[in-house]
């Protein structure tokens, strides 16, 4: 699904990864872990395609298609989701409003029909509760005044109302306390663990990998992927740190 | 439609960001009032209904439903005003009434002067809904007389599509009155807005505002003060202004207060949101105070779209186009939400909507 080769990208003519490969296949999770400063969500950004993020050497496809000559937008109603680990907030503009703008127009890009204005709230209902937010917080502006883990967990509603094939979610787990994080991983689980999807998820951390156990575990280190194996590869991480195993 | 006109100069500091010789050009616009289609230029709301075509009143078209214009002379000394000068209409609303009005005013080229004297009687409420179509100079006097507890919730659209509309406003609120004055600027033509609301009763409230929308060569124009004469009075002028291609937004902003008016209350908020390098954007906040007692705040900012929330929504699926044009309606809405009559507000709305529709 997700064919990464040889990637190489600079931020402010800084190279940051220094080429990076990797495969992702329908109906796997992988996990990518590294110390700060490795280039995980430079990575994140990459395949997200923000702007000052440039791609030097190498490729990157989704489904076959050149993922890096599509726009955002195009990538992300080709099925690629991007989790922020900082949600952005957007004063004035509501949760239920931006996300039926996204959702419609990933439809419209699709060649689909819109979704009608009571299959979305419907929709979001339902997401909504399965995350613990509620209506009155879609209505709210997006992001504005939430907390971090409520941030967080918008992310995941937003991931279950796009319903996207690739999610990568860069550091979902950060600045979540234990029962958030259940949540959020439980939110994963339920929206992503499919035959025909599939999760990169970025993490400093083996707390999350207990809760959404992956298939794959990476390690990133300046700029490449140093070492891959089972999830035992994250357990070992967090015995003896990244210190050895990246070297 | 020949002839000098005496027109400000940009030399002068109240003039310095218009550009009088707009005005000249518009007035040489030849275009037909049958151009308009008139029932869509309304907000769906019961009340009467009035028409003004080139300055006159136009029974035709007009839906008074009783309401009546009385003939009035005005002078008043302004540089622009003036033109408009001699005889006018009266609007009166007597005292306890509540009402929708709503006034088309039509320029089917050339030059369309017009003094308008608007009295609230003590104690009425009254929304009060004028809409500028068509093009050449249109050029307007409003005195607006607010009696004891009168409310006056004025939206101004300017939808003009090519010429100039230059606005003067010259309102007295009294004792516990309230006047809100919103403008949408959301044409093709340029527009200057001027205004002086004095406070001069007791507890007053006074409020200007709204938003300015400009593209192409455009140029828009807002110069308000509010003046606090009587104690306890509160005012607030919260502008957006938005400017794409090379079009300019200009903002002066000005809270007066006067000796003796303690506990004012005057807060001011002026932004600018470019959509283009060469765009422009002036905002001028400027307060004098001569009351020891008195709470004013003034903000003036002029910024970009915020590009980690247009990445965000383009991650989420949301083209660049789409993503610009809700940001900018979120900013500009602040202004626009001012307006209190929902209908009014969503119709407004729509002619902000209908601003990105026209975008080349």
């Amino acid at each position: 699904m997700l064919r990464i080769e040889n990637l190489h990208a600079t931020v402010a003519d800084k190279p940051i990864l220094k080429g990076l490969s990797l495969a992702v296949n329908a109906g796997e999770v992988h996990a990518i872990m590294g110390p700060n400063g490795a280039g995980k969500s430079t990575l994140a950004y990459v395949l997200g395609g923000r702007p000052g993020y440039e791609v030097t050497e190498g490729s990157a496809s989704f489904d076959g298609r050149d993922l890096l000559d599509m726009a955002p937008d195009e990538r992300a109603a080709a099925g690629l989701f991007l989790g922020f680990q900082y949600p952005v907030e957007i004063p004035g503009v509501s949760n239920v409003q931006f996300l039926r703008t996204a959702l419609n127009a990933q439809r419209r890009a699709r060649g689909e029909a819109e979704i009608s204005a009571g299959d979305f709230l419907r929709l979001t209902r339902e997401q909504g509760d399965a995350l613990g937010v509620s209506m009155d917080m879609m209505k709210r502006n997006v992001n504005v005044g939430f907390s971090g883990g409520e941030k967080k967990r918008n992310e995941m509603v937003q991931m279950g109302i796009i319903d996207p094939r690739l999610a990568v979610l860069d550091e979902t787990d950060s600045g979540l306390d234990i029962d958030a994080l259940r949540v959020v991983a439980d939110g994963i689980n339920r929206i992503m663990r499919r035959p025909d999807k599939a999760v990169l998820l970025i993490t400093h951390y083996q707390r999350l990998l207990d809760l959404v156990v992956p298939d794959f575990v990476h390690v990133l280190a300046e700029g490449r992927i140093v070492r891959s194996g089972g999830p035992e590869l994250a357990q070992l991480l967090e015995r003896e740190g990244y210190g050895e195993i990246a070297a | 439609m020949t002839g000098l006109l005496d027109l400000p100069s940009a030399k002068s500091e109240a003039w310095r960001w218009s550009d009088p010789s707009a005005i000249a050009a518009a007035r040489e616009i030849e275009r037909p009032a049958t151009c308009i289609d008139r029932p869509t230029m309304f907000v769906q709301v019961e009340g009467p209904k009035l028409v003004f075509i080139d300055g006159y009143y136009d029974d035709d078209w007009s839906e008074p439903e009783g309401f009546e214009l009385v003939p009035i002379d005005s002078e008043s000394g302004h540089p622009l005003a003036r033109f408009a000068n001699g005889q006018g209409y009266g609007l009166r609303f007597e005292r306890d009434s509540a009402v929708t009005l709503q006034i088309l005013h039509v320029t089917a080229g050339g030059e369309d002067q017009l003094p308008l004297r608007i009295v609230a009687s003590d104690d009425s409420a009254v929304s009060i809904v004028e809409t500028f179509v068509g093009a050449g100079w249109a050029n307007r006097l409003t005195r607006l007389e607010l009696g004891r507890s009168a409310r006056i919730m004025r939206s101004v659209r300017l939808l003009q599509d090519e010429g100039f509309v230059s606005l003067r406003d010259e309102a007295e609120v009294g004792e516990g009155a309230s006047l809100v004055s919103t403008f949408l600027a959301a044409g093709g033509a340029g527009t200057r807005i001027d205004g002086e609301i004095r406070l001069a009763g007791e507890g007053a409230y006074g409020e200007a505002g709204g938003a300015l929308l400009a593209r192409g060569r455009q140029r828009h124009d807002a110069n308000f003060v509010v003046r606090h004469d009587r104690p306890s009075g509160t005012s607030r002028q919260v502008w957006r202004s938005v400017a794409d291609d090379h079009a300019a937004c200009s903002i002066a902003a000005r809270v007066e207060v006067a000796r003796g008016a303690q506990k004012t209350d005057g807060e001011q908020s002026l932004k600018g949101l470019l959509l283009s390098r060469a765009a422009t954007i002036n905002a001028k906040p400027e307060l004098e105070i001569f009351a020891d007692d008195v709470k004013c705040a003034h903000g003036a900012t002029v910024g970009e779209l915020d590009r980690d929330a247009l990445f965000y929504m383009a991650s989420r699926g949301v083209p660049d186009a789409e993503a610009k044009a809700l940001l900018t309606r979120a900013f500009v809405a602040d202004a626009i939400d001012r307006i209190g009559e929902e209908k009014v507000r969503e119709a407004f709305h729509s002619n902000v909507e209908g601003w990105f529709g026209g975008r080349s």
